[in-house]
This record gives structure tokens, sequence and C-alpha cells, in this order.
């Protein structure tokens, strides 16, 4: 097993350069380059100041090099074993260094310290988001493996399949437009994770009455509601079947046979044995359904305009900023690649049937 | 070669069974694929799908004439008319594009090929490629509507009487026709006249629609095709050699997986500002992974059973083995997967242009969505309604069909179903 | 059974995570109070240094002067009363003064206004957006600066200067008794220092170099004196020098230039504001900006406590934080404007103006006049002037723009002294448009609807603009609908930035719908020079005239301006003639104010400087009065 884990691992690196390296050299190659909106803010352009600007910047990124040139000094960058010192010419002093992600070209701060901003965003919105899938996934595909064929398990179906189609985009302009637009409902905020105030809130809510105040963790799960609905609705078709089919086959088990035999209550039945034996597919799924929803959050976080990593990314491909999409891409890779490991190794360890050797 | 026996039915309606039937024309698949077919048709849902899409082929198809600012018939006034005095013309048939003229050739040749019985697949595809391959430069040739055109001048010519009837077909709008003699009507809300409203630009909501939907029809149909050729070949060596091959190609796999797709999509977009084309083949080039899996397992499957080894010892050429004797054995999976394949282009191709960083110069649905919300703080539900009801319902049907073919595939679960 | 993950693991698992993240979460909070703190501690530790002086002075017997007063500093300026000295009369601070004087001025309570992104950082120099200038503009402080109403030169730093007969050398009078916000002293040292650190290659600082390699030496001469000495005349010198903003040498010396070139929020000056703490200004995505009064200025106090720089990145949200009064102005878009006018609640708490911006810059469509060594359509100036007539350029004010711009003619502002008042923009019209054409051989000799040239080539070209921005594309699908008409065919070519960039620089296109900034005095010498033409110079359209050439040569050496401005109108007669660019529409600026802010009046340059506008103490919103 161990054996195993390391292999994959191990394999995780050509992964991760062949990654990097298809997106650095679909940015290097593609017309016009990267790091124009660098040197021109909002369509302006300030003409003495345009010109010296790409000299300056094709000196310290090295973006007049060859593509292939530029790609070896990122990987040297990032690595935390590799040349100490390079300069437009030379190469010098090897040896273990800090690994760096460089520096945004279009906002000129360590890529480290926008992605540390942004990631645990990200991360909040799927901890919240997961839980709720999964309770409505579980709830419903547990019920329509009960009444199989019936009115709940036809309807959970299609409604499911329903929920599935329906695009991001088109569920956030609606909720936006009807239940945050002062034409209609203005329930709740169109955009960000808090109020503009919100940093001189208290933690918790306090107050009674007129002087009651929500206080930052309520602003934090009010901002929340429209984007994570948008994120969980799609989620729970693909569970809710994998569910109902995982309990089927429990059903049709022999244990299960039994104990009907015995006379268990069929509540007891569904419940205590053959819930508990699909449970671990449920709990598999989720490394498997992690990067998806990373992928949705770009779509969420982009119209509700929340800070996190999938917005970093899309602004950063917009701005043509190649540090930044680099490590956008790297994070998510890794991420990716590590639950697609973590699946794997759970499934191994949870059915003794399943082997990797 | 290799690719002329399972290139998806691009023309031709989605999910029509003679179609997809027609695609693959080896003995063993057929008829699998065609009770796969059969059965899944059997099921409200894929029906109602099938009908669904195949409105929108019509639609697609006879946009010009659902859609237009050009009148139908026209009569000029006297006056001024010169030789053209009183006399009938069309200005519709007059603007008709080579593209549009093409699209109705093809979807009769689609439907008179359907309607026959007694020919083969293969012969079906031939035929329809013939009359592709004649069709197109013949209407590029002969079909040159004028270059420049001057949307309001029927509007105007009605008004001040140069023109003394007019005949429009039902939404009298073109979809590029941005009504620059009523100002006011930009952003208006539905109305008698604007069945879904107007857009930012002045145009017509229903018009621009209509013709979304062949964006929407075609980037499915054919970024999942290039997307199913890469994957079977890729899938078929990697399962055919295994070794490092496979190690190789499942790297590469990994590679295009592990990247959350949307972002890769739009590192490529944003960086090759994309025609349709070119956003065809990058959706094809990053949504091939899931096919290429299948195709490999199925081949790593096969190419110990005795038929394999007996097409070698005979010394059947390699393409021939792998694509003639093992692909129709295992393609079925993918061709069932071809629908959600359908659904999922056609999902992103509206996301990336949401995002604005989709079509240029073409008007997709998703583009239209994105200018629901505007700054001022205004909600344009029409505008937000439609498109997004379109996308909607598209993928939905997509889904549906997916659905329905894939219960019917899978026996195991169809028996647990209802 | 028992080696099977249960639902009760299940449930520990959950409680264990949900723990972890509440202690993590509240760790965060301990993080905050903690910056909070430090923050205290900085400012009480300044604030026992200034009473640390003022008991030694008190001790000493002598006067307090840990903030002097302007006042007491104006006395002593005798020593500038011989000849050639200008500036000397004018108080930097008559405009505060007159609103001192009004009903209800008080000091204190905050404004909040915002930005539509998080400044990528605060230092001077390397800093490269227009929200950190905005900020650098209230901690840091020049030598002189315009007045708002008169554009005339108000002393600031510098209390006289002098400028020689040939416009070359220009020497200042430092004021006696500035401080930066951290009670040091500003002196003569300090501006030699500042321009001795931008000229350093090493710091990251490309854009200002650019401009201020025209200054040969900046030399201290004496004292309280500081000359500037320029390489060549120059119509823009004084401004250049007067306009340096001024940094605090011991506080930026510390550092070495990688250090400085990295550092994210190293900022502090004598201006009226300054940030809590200079030093460690930091990104907190979702933390507003914030400059608080600086209580040691040596001019009149500020009057908010605080400037508040809200971070929106959205539109649509910075609207709604406005209406819901979380915010004392916006800067709307027209369509957000028009919006708001209709709201009857909201116009009965806030003011609202719209006013003319004579560095609002302009839009211009550009004519490329040769493409791969071969003149275009565009070569032939009545074909410029043609395009320029059949696009509704009104139209265009009008319903994209809702009526907030004007039509432009030319590359200087009208409201200028720059633009010649006589000039009045082409009009639109089709009809003289296509006669222009036709004297120029172009007919329709297809019958496909579009014009062709004499060697029978269709007048029709693709017009490439930047895709990022909503306004261009309606904008250019509204020229392509107009110059239909006139039997041109306009392809839209909507261009990524980087491309776009790219095609400028190789003059790969038929045409370029793009803007520029613009100031109050502009120079337009890059754009239109023909020595600008070679290589990626900024005359990308290969645009010569050496009558033009010659009138900039000539105004950009006339130090007088009323030498020059003559110069100028003759320049802008040939840019209406010519039509090197079709000059399509500057901005009118836009802006909504909370009511409680009193003393906001449009002067030449806009609105006011927010250091003149106050709220009443009655009308306190963010803090509440101390008791009396």
């Amino acid at each position: 097993m161990l054996n195993y884990i390391i292999r994959r691992i191990l394999l995780m690196f050509p992964t991760l350069l062949g990654i990097t390296l298809l997106v650095f050299m679909v940015m290097a190659y593609a017309p016009g380059g990267v790091g124009g909106p660098v040197l021109n803010e909002a369509g302006n352009m300030k003409s003495q100041e345009a010109q010296r600007l790409r000299e300056y910047y094709n000196k310290r990124y090295g973006l007049d090099k060859p593509p292939i040139i530029q790609y070896a000094r990122w990987i040297n960058q990032i690595l935390p074993i590799g040349f100490r010192k390079v300069d437009n010419n030379s190469i010098s002093d090897f040896g273990f260094k800090w690994p760096d992600l460089g520096e945004s070209l279009a906002r000129h701060r360590p890529v480290t310290e926008l992605v540390r901003e942004s990631l645990p965003i990200t991360v909040l919105l799927n901890a919240v988001c997961i839980p709720l899938v999964y309770a409505v996934g579980i709830l419903s595909g547990l019920f329509a493996a009960q009444y199989r064929g019936k009115w709940f398990d036809v309807s959970s179906g299609f409604v499911f399949l329903a929920l599935w189609s329906i695009p991001a985009i088109w569920a956030g302009v609606m909720l936006i437009g009807f239940l945050a637009n002062r034409s209609y409902f203005n329930l709740f905020p169109t955009s960000g994770l808090h109020e503009t105030m919100a940093d001189q809130m208290l933690f918790l809510p306090s107050g009674w009455g007129p002087t009651f105040q929500r206080g930052w963790l309520l602003d934090t799960l009010w901002h929340l509601v429209l984007p994570l609905i948008c994120l969980t609705y799609g989620g729970f078709a693909y569970l809710s079947k994998l569910v109902r089919g995982s309990v089927l086959d429990n059903l049709h088990a022999d244990f299960v046979r039994t104990a009907r035999a015995k006379g268990v209550a069929p509540r007891d039945i569904l419940f205590r044995h053959v819930f508990r034996n699909s449970l671990l597919a449920f709990i598999t799924v989720a490394a498997g359904i992690i990067p998806s929803l990373l992928g949705g959050s770009i779509v969420v976080e982009s119209i509700f305009s929340i800070p996190g990593m999938g917005r970093l990314g899309v602004e950063a491909v917009q701005m043509r900023d190649r540090e930044l999409v680099l490590a956008v891409t790297l994070v998510g890779g890794c991420i990716g690649l590590l639950c697609d490991i973590l699946r794997d190794v759970w499934y191994a360890l949870a059915d003794p049937r399943v082997s990797y050797e | 070669m290799s690719s002329s026996t399972i290139t998806p039915p691009a023309p031709a309606p989605a999910g029509s069974p003679g179609a997809n039937a027609g695609a693959v024309d080896l003995e063993p698949s057929r008829s699998l694929l065609e009770r796969v077919v059969r059965d899944a048709m059997r099921g409200t849902g894929a029906r109602i799908g099938v009908a669904y899409i195949a409105l929108l082929v019509l639609a697609a198809v006879f946009a010009p004439f659902l859609a237009n600012s050009h009148p139908l018939l026209m009569k000029q006034a006297g006056a001024q008319g010169g030789a053209q005095t009183g006399a009938w013309s069309s200005p519709l048939l007059r603007h008709l594009t080579p593209a549009d003229v093409v699209l109705l050739v093809m979807f009769f040749a689609v439907l008179g090929v359907a309607l026959a019985r007694r020919l083969s697949g293969a012969k079906r595809l031939l035929i329809l490629a013939a009359v592709l391959a004649v069709s197109s430069p013949l209407a590029w040739w002969a079909v040159r509507p004028p270059a420049q055109v001057i949307y309001d001048k029927y509007r105007t010519g009605l008004a001040d009487k140069s023109v003394e009837q007019a005949y429009f077909v039902p939404i009298a709008f073109s979809p590029d026709d941005r009504l620059r003699d009523q100002p006011d009507i930009r952003l208006g809300a539905p109305s008698a006249e604007h069945l879904m409203g107007t857009t930012n630009n002045g145009a017509d909501l229903a018009a621009n629609m209509i013709y979304a939907s062949r964006i929407a029809l075609s980037i499915g149909f054919i970024a999942t095709g290039i997307a199913m050729v890469i994957g079977v070949v890729l899938g078929a060596l990697m399962g055919y050699y295994s070794g490092w091959v496979d190690l190789l190609g499942m790297r590469l796999v990994e590679i295009f997986s592990a990247i959350p797709t949307l972002l890769l999509l739009l590192c490529f977009v944003a960086f090759f500002e994309p025609n349709l084309y070119i956003m065809m083949v990058i959706l094809g080039v990053t949504g091939w992974t899931g096919d290429a899996v299948f195709v490999r397992a199925e081949f790593l499957r096969l190419r110990e059973q005795d038929f394999v080894q007996a097409a070698r010892a005979c010394g059947i050429p390699l393409w021939s083995i792998l694509f003639r004797h093992i692909l129709p054995n295992g393609i079925t999976p993918v061709l069932v997967n071809a629908s959600f394949g359908v659904a999922g282009a056609i999902l992103t191709e509206s996301t990336l242009s949401f995002l604005g960083i989709g079509l240029v110069n073409d008007t997709s649905w998703g583009q239209l969505l994105n200018q629901a919300l505007g700054s001022g703080g205004t909600f344009y539900w029409w505008i937000a309604l439609y498109p997004g009801l379109a996308i909607f319902l598209t993928v939905f049907a997509y889904n549906l069909i997916g659905e329905a073919l894939r219960d019917a595939f899978d026996p195991h679960a169809a028996k647990r179903g209802a | 059974m028992e080696n099977r993950f249960g639902f009760r693991d299940l449930v520990i698992c959950v409680l264990l995570v949900c723990m972890m993240a509440t202690v993590w979460i509240a760790m965060l909070q301990l993080d905050d109070h903690k910056r909070a703190l430090n923050l205290i501690t900085t400012v009480l530790k300044e604030q026992t240094g200034d009473l640390a002086k003022i008991r030694r002075a008190v001790e000493e017997g002598g006067s307090i002067s840990v903030a002097p007063h302007p006042a007491s500093t104006q006395a002593s300026s005798g020593d500038v009363a011989g000849g050639g000295w200008q500036g000397r009369d004018l108080d930097p601070f008559a405009r505060i003064k007159l609103a001192q004087k009004m009903p209800g001025y008080a000091v204190g309570d905050n404004f909040i206004s915002s930005f539509g992104v998080l400044p990528d950082r605060l230092t001077p120099l390397v800093s490269q957006d227009a929200y950190a200038g905005l900020i650098q503009d209230y901690v840091l402080e020049s030598l002189a600066g315009r007045d708002p109403e008169t554009l005339a030169w108000v002393p600031q730093l510098a209390k006289a200067w002098t400028v020689s007969a040939d416009g070359l050398r220009f020497e200042f009078i430092l004021r006696k008794g500035v401080v930066f916000s951290d009670g040091e002293p500003l002196t003569v040292d300090d501006v030699v220092w500042t321009f001795k650190w931008m000229m350093n290659q090493e710091v990251e600082a490309p854009r200002a170099r650019a401009y201020y390699e025209k200054v040969a030496s900046v030399e201290k001469a004496g004292d309280d004196r500081v000359v500037f000495t320029f390489r060549e005349p120059y119509f823009q010198a004084f401004e250049l020098a007067a306009g340096m903003q001024v940094l605090p040498q011991h506080f930026y010396s510390k550092y070495t230039p990688k250090q400085f070139n990295e550092a994210i929020g190293l900022l502090m000056g004598s201006g009226a504001y300054r940030l809590p703490d200079p030093k460690n200004w930091q990104h907190e995505p979702g933390k507003p900006v914030e400059l608080v009064r600086n209580e040691r200025y040596w001019g009149e106090r500020a009057p908010f406590d605080r400037m508040i720089f809200r971070i929106l990145e959205n539109e649509a949200a910075r609207l709604t934080t406005f209406r819901n009064g979380d915010m004392d102005s916006l800067g709307p878009t027209p369509e957000q404007y028009r919006s708001l006018l209709q709201d009857k609640e909201l116009l009965a708490r806030t003011q609202h103006f719209e006013f003319d911006d004579p560095a609002a810059g302009y839009t211009y469509i550009g004519w490329n006049q040769k493409r791969n060594g071969k003149p275009t359509f565009f070569a032939d100036k009545r074909v410029r002037r043609a395009m320029t007539m059949m696009i509704d350029r009104e139209g265009i004010a009008q319903q994209i723009m809702l009526g907030y711009a004007n039509v432009a003619s030319s590359p200087f502002s009208r409201l200028t002294k720059q633009s010649d008042p006589n000039i009045k923009p082409w009009p639109y019209d089709i009809a003289a448009a296509q006669k222009l054409l036709k004297e120029a051989g172009f007919e329709d000799r297809d019958g496909d609807g579009i014009l062709d040239s004499p060697d029978g080539k269709p007048l029709r070209f693709k017009l490439v603009y930047p895709s990022s921005s909503d306004v261009y594309k309606r904008a250019v699908l509204f020229i392509k609908d107009s110059c239909a008409r006139a039997g041109v065919a306009v392809d839209p070519a909507p261009t990524e930035w980087n491309v776009l960039i790219q095609k400028l620089q190789q003059r790969d296109f038929d045409a370029i719908s793009l803007a520029w900034s613009g100031g109050i005095e502009t120079d337009p010498y890059q754009i239109f020079h023909s020595s600008q033409i070679a290589g990626t110079g900024d005359n990308a359209i290969s645009y010569s005239n050496p009558e033009l050439d010659a009138l900039m040569d000539k105004a950009r050496a006339t130090v007088d301006e009323a030498q020059r401005m003559p110069l100028w109108h003759r320049a802008h007669q040939i840019f209406h003639e010519d039509q090197p660019y079709t000059f399509l529409l500057t901005r009118t600026s836009l802006s909504f104010v909370d009511q409680r802010i009193k003393n906001i009046t449009r002067v030449t340059t806009g609105l006011n400087p927010r250091l003149e506008w106050y709220v009443p103490t009655d009308q306190w919103k963010w803090t509440k009065p101390a008791p009396k």
C-alpha cells in the first residue's frame, strides 16, 4: 500500500510539470504574449510611459527570451533546490533556496500572498457546501431507493436532473436579479462576502429589537446564502443517484434478506443495515467531488464577486498575468491530483477486495 | 480513415435513431446500439428531449424565415422606383447568406436520407458528404447577398410610402438590426412588437435567441465530435499497447483532467481570441479525457480476447485491428455518453461567453445573459429569463436523452429502476 | 463490524472539523486584535515623543512648535521681497480659510468613498494605479500646486520661486517650519534626495524617470533654496519641478532600492492626511484603505478625522452601498447616474454634480495612413474628414453616454487655453461626407452598396477596439451602423489588450479606437510628431505634417505661456483640417455626494478639493461630537 502511495505521489510530479508546461506554452505562444494590461490601465495610456515599462518588464522577467528558457527559469524559481542567482545571461550558485511562486505581473504582489488570501475563501465556500449537498443527496437517495418506482423516486430523479441542467450563470443572475434587487425583493446582498462595515462589527450577533446588530458571523452567513444555493443545487442529482444505486444494491444483498426474514422493521433495515453499508461509498465520492466544486466556484465567485481562488484565476487569465495563472493552475492541479490519490487509497483501505499491488 | 467511421452525426437532428445508427456501420455494435437507442426512446423523458432538440434544429435551420428585417415580399411604389416600379420583390431571399442556403440544403438532404429506407449507414453518410461537398462551394459562389445592409430602410420606406406593401416574417427583425431609427427602444421590456424585449444594443431579443441556437447546436455537436475522435484514438492506443504508452497517455489524461476544466478553457480561450471554429476545437481538445479512459478500459479488456489474437495472427494491419475489430465492441458507451458531452459543451460555451471571454463576433445565449444585470443596478428580467431558459432547456434535453441512453445501456441500472 | 466507519465516527469527524474551524477563526480574530493593538502602540509612541518635545520646550521656556502654524512663518517672508520672485504673496490656504468662515464649519467626522480595486501598493514612485496616486496626493506635497479655480500656480512647500530668462533654471525658496507627519522637519535635502532617489536606476520608477530625465540636476543653493536645472527649454518644465512630490529622506533612506521596490505600503509625507501606520500598510481583503488627519500638519487642519476608501470592485455593489448610505460619495456610470436621478428618496439626502474635467482625456479613432509600407485609404485627408463627418458623434454622446459626453475636436480640452475657441467640431453630415469621398474618387462601382476606390477596392476596413469594454463595443457598433448609411463598411474587431498593443506597435491595423488621457496642458508631440513614427513610437498612424511638426517643436520650447498659446491654437487648426484622428468624445464626470457634506463647489478642474469640504457638527454621522 505504502509503495502504491509513494508511486502515485511520484507520478504527480511529471503530471504537474505537464500541466504547467501546457499552460505556460499556451500563454507564451498566444498572440500578444503576456503582461499587456500591466502597461495600460482602463484603456487609457500615457504615451511617454508605455514603451519604457515594456522594456523594463522584458528585462526583469525575461519576457524577450525564448519560451522554453522562460519556463526553465520559472521551474527553477518554484523548486526548493536550484540556482539561486539567475541573471539575464548567466546562472550560478546552485543549492537549496526558498521556493518562490514569483510576483504577480498585474498586481505587483507576491503570488503566494494572493493565493493565501483567496484559498481560505474558496475552502470556506466548499466546506459549507459539501455537507449541504450530502444531507440532501443522501436523504433523497435513501427515500428514492426505499420507494423505488413510486412517485417520489421518479419525480426526484426528474427534478434533480433538471436542477443539474440549470446553468449556474443563469441561477446566479436570476437570484441576484429577483432576490437582491430593489425592484423586486431586496433580501440578500448582491456581492462580496461581507458588508462594507463588517470590519467594525462584533463577531456574534448582539442587541435585541431595534438595537439588533447581526455581527460578523451572521453577516457572513447572510452573504453566503445566494452563492451557496448556486454552488449546491447541481450536486444533488449526482449524489442522490449514487446513493440510490448503492442502497438498492445493498437492499438486494443477502444480509438484508436475512434481516427481513428475522422480522426487523423496514425502517431499521434501511438505516441500520443498508445505510451503514453504503455510507462508505458516499464519503469516498467526496474526494472526487472536490475538484468539480472548485470548478464550480470559478463561476459562482465571478458572479457574486467573491474574492476566492476561482475569481483570482479568472482575473489572472483576463489580465494575462502569467505568474498568477501558473500558480492558480498549480494549486488547482495539486488539489485535483491529491484528491484522486486520496480517493483511490480510501477505496483500498475501506474495501479489502480492492488492492493496487 | 479511422475517424470517418466514428464521426458523430454532424448536421443531423440529435438523438434521432437513424442518425445514430448510421454513424456506426459495423454489425456487432449496431445491434447493441440499436437496442440501446430503441429502449431509451421508450421513456417519456427521452422523447421530450428529442422533440425539443428537433424543434431547436428547425429553428436554427429556418432562422432567416423566422426572424428577419427584410420583408419576405415587398412592393415598391411607382414614383421614383424606375425599372422596379410596382414590382414585387423578396429582399429576404436576396439577403440569404451562403451559410443559410447550405443549412437548408443539408436539412432537406438529411431528411431525404433518413426517409430512404433501404440505404446502409455508410451510403447515407456518403450521400450527405457529397451533398455538402457540392452545395457549399456552389452556394459560396452563387449566393451573393449585398454586402451592406441598412435595416431600417423598409420601416422608413413604409412610413414615407416609397414601399407600398411589405409582408414580413413572424419576427420582423434581424439579430443585428439595432433599430437605429428608434433609439428609445433599447432595453425595452417584452411588448407586442418585441415579444421577448430588446437587448443592450437595441436589437430584438427573440431574433437573437433564434440565431444563437445555431451556435449552441453546432458547438455542442462538433466539439463533442472532436473530443470523441481524440479520446477514441488515444484511448485505443493506450489500451492496445498498454505499458509505457499507457503510462504516458494516462499522464496526459491526468494533465487535462486535474486542472479544473473551466480554468484550462479560460487559459486557451482568453489567450486565443476565439471565433466559432477555434472555440469548437478548444472545447474538443479539453474534453476528450473521459472518452479516452472509457475506450482504454475497453481495449485493455478486449485486446487479450481470441478474435483479436486471431486477427493479429492473420497479419491484419494495426489500424484495422484497432478500429475495425476492437473498436466496434467498445464504442457504445462512448456514444451513449456523447449526449452528456454535448450538454456539457453547450454549458461551457455559455459560461465562457457569460464571463466575457467567449465568442467575440457571434451572439450566443451566454452573451445575451451577460447583459441582464445592468450597471445601474437595474435587472432586465427578460434578458435573464429567455436566454437562460434556452440554455437550461437545451442542456436538460440532452441530459434527459443521455440519462435514458445510459439507463438503457446499463441493464443493471435499468433493472433497479422502475 | 467494529472496523467499519460508522455513523458515529462520521459525527465525531464532523464535530472535530467544526472545532478546528472555530479555533482557527478565533485565532484570526486574536490576530486582528493584536494588529489593532500594534497600531495603537505606534500612535502612542509618536505622541509620547511629541509630549517629550513639548515638555522640553516648556522647560526651556521657549515656544511650543510641534505643528507650527503657517501664520508664524508667513510673517518672515521678507527675504524674498526682491524682484523676480513669484508666488510670494499667495496664501496656499486662502480657499480653506474662506471655507472656515462658512456657517457651521466644523472639523470632524469621516468621509467615506470607494475604490474600484485595491491599490497594489501605496509606496510612491513604484505604485502604478490611479487609486494609489489619489492616496499619495493627500499624503505627499509638492513645492507648488495649481489653484483649482484659476489654474495659477500657488506656493505649497515653497514660498516663492524664480525662473531664469532662458527657462532652464528654477529656484525655489522653501517654507520654514514644515514638518513631516512624524514631526521631523522638511528641508532642502529632502527635495534633493527625492530627485536622486527617483533617478536611481535600481528604483522601479521608469514612469517617473520618463518625465524627469529632462531635469539635469536638482541642487541645494543655501539653507532654504533649491535649484532645478533643465537640459533644454521645455514648456512643462515648471510643472515638473514644482509638481515633484517631496519624500522624507530620513524615512526612506533606511531602505535599499530593492526593499523599497518590494514594499507595499511605505508612505509618509508632509500632507494634511497620513497613513495610520506609514510603514506597515497591508492588504487585507475586505478592509478599506484609511487615511487619518495629520495632526502635526503645518498648514490648516484637514476637515475630516478620517478619509476612508472602501474597496468595492463590483459596480452594482458600489451603487447599493451608496444607496444604503454606507458611503458618502459615488462616481457613477452614466447608466447608474440616470437611475439614481429617478430615486426621489435618494435625491433628498444627496447632492449631485455633472462637470467637465479639463484633464478627462478623449476617445478617438486613429486612421492608419500607412500599412505594410503602402498608403491606405486614409492617407487622403478628404477621406479622413469624410469619415469624421459620417460618424454621428453627437448620437454616440446622447445614446451611449446618455448625454454625459461632449464631442471633441482636438487633443486639447476645449476647457483649457490650449484649444482655439473658434473651432467647432465637424458636423454630422452624410451628404457632405459622400461628396468628399466622391471628390477623392470613391464610388459604388459594382452595386454591392459599398463605395469603391478608383482602383476598385471596396472601402471596407476593420475597426480595432479593446474587447474588454462594453461601452466601446456599443460605440463601435453605432459607428458601424452610422458609416453603413454612407456606403462605408466597418468590421468591428474587438481585440484583447496585448494583441491590440502589438498591433499598434507593428502598425498592423486599418483603424483603431482608443482613448488618451489628458491634462490641463497636454503635449501632443508623442502622438502626432512625425519623429514618433519610427520604431514603436506612439504615432502609430504614421501621420506626418511638417507644419505641425515645426509648430509643436516651437511650442514645446516656448516657456512663455502668452507666446505658446497661439502656437497651440494654430496646431488645433491643423488637427481640425487634417483629422489624423477622428476625435470622438470627452466624458463628463458625474458625482453623487451625501447631503451633509457642505461647501462642494464646481471649479475649473471639476469639484473643489476635499480639503475644503466639511460636515457641520449636528450632521456628523460616523463619529459622535465630543460632549461639551
